[in-house]
């Protein structure tokens, strides 16, 4: 008995899928990916469980949305958090983990576009 | 030490079964991947894996549940504040929005040479890259007569949030004003260390308003508080002054459910109307089955880089059951973050891509001492090549200065986001 209903769950997912065939199209395709893009995808996923998936934020969660930022504007953000020029709670202690180079990627992927 | 064990130590020793190995390279569309356990690491990776391969792997999540409930902030439920509702979030958004085929089973055996999985109606499910995220398991017979006394009712854990979470909660709604509730502490490494601290506050929390000539007893068979301990120190001192009791080196041994009576490895019995002991914890069954718990056969040793298990081939193993880095937290927030870098090695495995060779992770937990006022840990954690694991940076994450309600904002802040992330 409870076999079928996954079954109906798989086909009802199935459709969804079908329904969202225009999205999954539209996206690339795994041929067009690279180790580097999936590493910086992966670095910048860190953010991603307090400002949401890529930079999706809950709306009126609490959390501060970092989605309307641009790369250039959240990568001044992430370094004055990690020179300390700018307060917060957990952000300057979190932006000092990580090295530069790794806060650049983080904006450029997350950055509005 | 059965033979598959001595076996898998064997192989992992010899270095056969690094797990970054690349295999024969498939076709990244035909790759089955299985994920065992929707939990903050397993529900993540079935997500990401979907993600980070352009949705083209396969990936079947088999998770038991009908719905996700979680366990950080399942203690301001057995505190009153919150309720269940607020805490559970549907499985569904991974199918509808992801294309991860979900089924309601568990899985009960794992074949590593057929690379099968085996589940509890029966079904037998094939994976090119298999993914076990089960948590942890409570060794409840390492406290005698603990799984008598949970059968019959009297003592509850609580710490898989779900029925017993509500449980607790009544049963310290019926305790009389003047009562005692008891908590005990295993030895560390447990899942979320800071879990019993604030649960005390949470239980302490509403005696005040509710129950003020109450106690709240802590027995912690570690030598001190195992995470936050100035600031939970603290918040019993100017929160609830008078009661709680802290107290540490205290082992629990046995407890008789009759008489609600707690025994200890050296100090005397004591008595409580609410008992909520805590055994040692390992990891989930299925990894323990499988063989492949090589650290003391409690915890699955991994490589830090794709999270494979030492002792098993294309067997990846996330969250609470793994045998952790320094300073590494059984965390819900630490799963999520070894599924992102799980998630990306499996897709470049498959893929035929090169795994990344500087991974990080990130941890962040919010503990609430009262309904409202938060303090938090946060830590940055590097792969260090060298070592080969993964060490905190020096000057970076910390702790929150004082418990605050802005802090409180952000932990609900942080719990839909982690739940949308790893869920939606």
């Amino acid at each position: 008995m409870p076999l079928f209903h996954v079954h109906q769950l798989i086909k009802i997912s199935t459709i969804c899928v079908g329904l969202l065939g225009s999205v999954l199209l539209s996206a690339p395709s795994f041929a067009q990916t690279s180790a580097s893009n999936i590493n910086n995808r992966s670095l910048a996923a860190t953010c991603a469980n307090c400002h949401g998936t890529n930079a999706v934020t809950v709306p009126n969660s609490g959390m501060p949305g970092i989605g309307q930022l641009d790369s250039a504007e959240m990568l001044r953000k992430l370094m004055a958090y990690k020179s300390g020029a700018q307060q917060g709670t957990i952000m300057p202690q979190l932006a000092k983990g990580y090295t530069d180079e790794q806060l650049t990627t983080i904006a450029s992927v997350l950055g509005k576009k | 030490m059965d033979r598959r064990h001595f076996l898998g130590q064997s192989l992992a020793s010899a270095g056969l079964l690094a797990g970054c190995a690349s295999t024969t390279p498939i076709n990244i569309s035909k790759a089955q991947v299985v994920v065992v356990g929707g939990g903050y690491g397993g529900a993540t990776a079935a997500k990401y894996i979907r993600m980070f391969s352009n949705n083209t792997a396969q990936v079947t999540l088999i998770e038991p549940n009908t719905d996700f409930i979680s366990c950080p902030m399942s203690n301001l439920v057995i505190g009153g504040s919150r309720t269940m509702a607020e805490i559970t979030s549907p499985y569904d958004n991974l199918a509808k929005r992801h294309g991860v085929k979900l089924i309601k089973d568990m899985v009960e055996s794992v074949d590593q040479k057929q690379k099968t999985v085996k589940l509890a109606s029966g079904t037998t499910i094939k994976y090119d890259k298999l993914v076990l995220s089960p948590g942890v398991h409570l060794m409840m017979d390492q406290i005698k007569g603990l799984t008598e006394a949970n059968q019959a009712g009297v003592t509850l854990q609580a710490w898989k949030a779900g029925p017993e979470t509500v449980a607790l909660h009544k049963q310290l709604a019926a305790m009389r004003d003047g009562g005692v509730y008891a908590i005990s502490i295993p030895e560390a490494p447990f899942r979320c260390p800071p879990g019993p601290y604030e649960r005390a506050c949470q239980v302490a929390s509403y005696f005040k308003k509710n129950k003020p000539k109450s106690k709240v007893l802590i027995f912690d068979a570690n030598a001190d508080i195992v995470s936050k301990a100035g600031l939970f120190r603290k918040a019993w001192a100017t929160l609830y002054p008078g009661m709680i009791e802290y107290n540490p080196k205290h082992n629990v041994v046995a407890v008789d459910a009759k008489t609600k009576t707690i025994k200890f490895e050296v100090q005397d019995d004591v008595k409580a109307d609410v008992l909520n002991l805590l055994p040692l914890m390992r990891a989930g069954d299925i990894a323990v089955k499988s063989g492949i718990a090589n650290s003391n056969g409690r915890w699955v040793q991994v490589n830090y880089l794709n999270f494979a298990a030492t002792a098993a081939k294309d067997i990846h193993v996330l969250g609470d059951s793994i045998q952790i880095a320094p300073l590494m937290p059984k965390s819900g927030h630490m799963a999520n973050s070894h599924a992102k870098v799980a998630a990306a090695a499996i897709v470049a495995e498959l893929g035929d891509l090169e795994v990344n060779s500087a991974p990080v992770l990130t941890n962040t937990c919010y503990s609430f001492v009262d309904a409202t006022q938060v303090v938090h840990v946060a830590s940055v954690h590097q792969y260090n090549a060298a070592e080969k694991t993964f060490k905190t940076v020096p000057g970076s994450g910390g702790l929150s200065p004082e418990p605050t309600v802005l802090e409180g904002i952000y932990a609900w802040g942080w719990a839909k986001n982690i739940w949308a992330d790893s869920l939606a």
